[in-house]
């Protein structure tokens, strides 16, 4: 980029072989430049991301003098467990915590992926009347404002009786289709409809169709939905802080947040921000760890059910 | 469709023929498959229909009432009382010019980043390596909010916290300013956050839309002697226009954000001298935490702050639109 100029000006008085020697190397180098300058860039705009995560699971393995020395590194330099033990015993609930995010998120996932499997193929090749139209009519109201925001789903939970507990949790969560169906919708109008008309020839029924024949078909789909409502759930924070009164019933997310913010805390920050580091860092590790296990599947799925 | 009526005897060689034709027929009939096709949607339609299309419409009717939860029946229609009240409050604007300011920052950000990385991931040849700078960039959107957060604040701890550490030592600033406590900093804070939150979606719908440009549109462009950002400018950017305009709809949704502030100050307290109040704070403190809790003045709120998002993304898109060749 930057070297050709140069290069066009110093071969000017070259004959016309080595003109061409020099500017090919030019180029080269030119090039070489380049994509180090890129990488450069990258690596930098990178360290954004990855910064924050390494700081926290850096303070996590640090003992409490490696901690506040004067210039703290990066990377641990003597990695110790302490914090996490420490975490273990003084964090509150940590096991309800934890059995109640794994309930409801797992709930969660297995309700909607399935939900939306099935009228993700129902919308896509089943015919009857108005399907199109309650189609359109779940997308649009995507764009819709949500006037009545946590009130208005704080009083439906209260009428059903599904307030204050986990599976009312579950159904909540589950009951966000739209974006789930458009994907699995979108899954099963890629596949040939050659598939089923031979399904049929066989003697299967539309059921037995979908269960053998289209269903091992769009497991690739079925991934993406249920990660995205894996981490949703997973991360959740508001509609669950408001929907639950009982400590016991508490997911990590708010548990977390009750334990490690507010003006008491300033005191005792002190002697727990590496207690705090390893209790952040075992709340994100399932959810993590699934993602980093079905990225690959999720990545792909991405790139190709985006483009539609 | 469905008059593609055969006089061929059923002989045994066109009998799967025949076969494979009344199946397609008998799909094409108009609501031949209604109950097959309510079976399989019904359970979720009815599942979005409670709780989330019931509390759309319930959530606008509030908007024009002065439903106060606590006293027991109070829901009268008032027309637009809420809306002329919003007129008049200074905590409502102070809130919503918070919150613009935290959605141009985010947006700014946001698209700066996500531009960036994508554009540099997609000049790395090796596909594994480009792999792993994708999965770093997005893992930060997958960890549980309050997670994300409380590591931020961590990380801006004027005491302990690595970012002060490093503007003093690395950058060798002498008055560093305290993150936490500073009002000034509150709202950049929340903005920054949040991009770290989401910037790594808005990188992989940059790479959906870079990885679907034609190849041999760079080829020829480079054969014609179009340099790199010759290409860029000619080539990218405009046949980015559509994502870009995904994306910055999306950023104009942040608008009513919620949870950040929620988390980062803590439920009761709104951040110094409530710099840290979010539209979306307030609208939650009148529902949740003051008074008779007052719902229909939130649910107005978050009405007005939802169409001002609607109008933003309007603006975009003509913007992006009109720009077009």
């Amino acid at each position: 980029m930057a070297t050709t100029p140069q290069a066009t000006a110093t071969t000017t008085h070259n004959p016309a072989r080595s003109r061409r020697a020099n500017a090919l190397l030019a180029q080269l180098r030119g090039r070489i430049g380049a994509a180090v300058a890129a990488r450069v860039v990258l690596y930098i705009l990178l360290l954004f991301f990855v910064v924050p995560l390494v700081w926290t699971v850096s303070a996590s393995l640090k003992s409490r003098d490696e901690l506040y020395k004067a210039t703290p590194s990066l990377i641990t330099l003597h990695p110790t467990l302490i914090n996490y033990t420490y975490a273990l015993r003084t964090l509150h609930n940590f096991g309800y915590l934890y059995r109640n995010s794994i309930i409801v998120t797992i709930g969660a996932v297995l309700l909607q992926t399935s939900l939306a499997t099935l009228a993700g193929y129902g919308f896509a090749r089943l015919r009857f009347r108005g399907r199109d139209l309650i189609f359109y009519t779940m997308v649009l109201l995507i764009f819709v404002p949500k006037a009545g925001g946590l009130m208005v789903q704080y009083e439906l939970m209260n009428f059903l009786g599904l307030r204050n507990s986990l599976v009312g949790l579950i159904v909540a969560f589950s009951a966000g289709l739209a974006l789930p169906i458009f994907i699995m919708r979108q899954a099963f109008l890629h596949l040939p409809t050659d598939f089923e008309d031979a399904a049929a020839l066989d003697g299967c029924n539309r059921f037995q169709a979908f269960r053998f024949i289209m269903l091992p078909m769009v497991t690739g789909a079925m991934v993406v939905v249920a990660l995205f409502e894996f981490i949703r759930v997973w991360g959740e924070y508001l509609f669950t802080l408001t929907m639950i009164d009982d400590q016991k019933k508490f997911t990590l997310g708010i548990g977390m947040v009750q334990q490690f913010t507010g003006p008491a805390l300033e005191f005792g920050q002190f002697t727990t921000y590496g207690g705090q580091a390893a209790a952040y860092i075992m709340a994100a590790a399932p959810v993590v760890l699934f993602f980093l296990c079905l990225q690959r599947w999720f990545v792909r799925g991405l790139l190709t059910g985006l483009k539609l | 469709m469905s008059t593609t009526t055969t006089n061929h005897e059923p002989t045994s060689e066109n009998q799967g023929a025949n076969w494979l034709r009344a199946v397609r027929q008998l799909r094409h009939e108009r609501g031949g498959e209604s109950l097959a096709g309510w079976l399989f949607i019904g359970p979720a339609v009815i599942l979005f229909t409670i709780f989330n299309a019931y509390p759309l419409i319930r959530g606008i009717g509030i908007a024009f009432s002065d439903y106060r939860y606590l006293v027991p029946g109070h829901e009268p229609f008032t027309g637009l009382d809420n809306f002329v009240e919003m007129a008049h409050d200074t905590v409502f604007r102070e809130s919503l010019s918070r919150s613009l300011e935290y959605m141009l920052i985010f947006v700014t950000l946001n698209f700066i980043m996500a531009f960036l990385v994508a554009l540099l991931i997609t000049q790395i040849r090796s596909g594994r390596e480009a792999g792993i700078y994708r999965v770093l960039s997005y893992l930060p959107v997958v960890l549980p909010i309050a997670i994300a957060v409380l590591v931020w604040r961590q990380l801006l701890n004027s005491q302990f916290g690595y970012i002060d550490y490093f503007l003093r030592h690395v950058l060798h600033l002498t008055h560093t300013p305290d993150f936490l406590h500073d009002a000034h900093w509150s709202v950049p804070a929340l903005a920054t956050v949040a991009v770290w939150r989401a910037a790594g979606s808005s990188v992989l719908l940059m790479l959906v839309g870079l990885y679907s440009i034609n190849a041999e549109l760079y080829e020829a462009a480079s054969l014609d002697g179009a340099g790199w950002w010759r290409r860029l400018f000619k080539i990218t950017i405009p046949l980015l226009r559509p994502t870009f305009a995904i994306i910055f709809v999306l950023g104009a949704g942040v608008l009513g954000a919620t949870e950040e502030s929620l988390v980062f100050f803590g439920i009761t307290d709104a951040g110094p001298s409530g710099a840290g109040r979010l539209i979306g704070r307030y609208s939650y403190e009148t529902a949740f935490l003051k008074g008779d809790l007052r719902w229909g003045y939130a649910a107005a709120m978050n009405l007005v702050v939802g169409l001002i998002s609607i109008a933003i993304s309007g603006v975009i898109f003509r913007l992006l639109r009109s720009g077009k060749d």
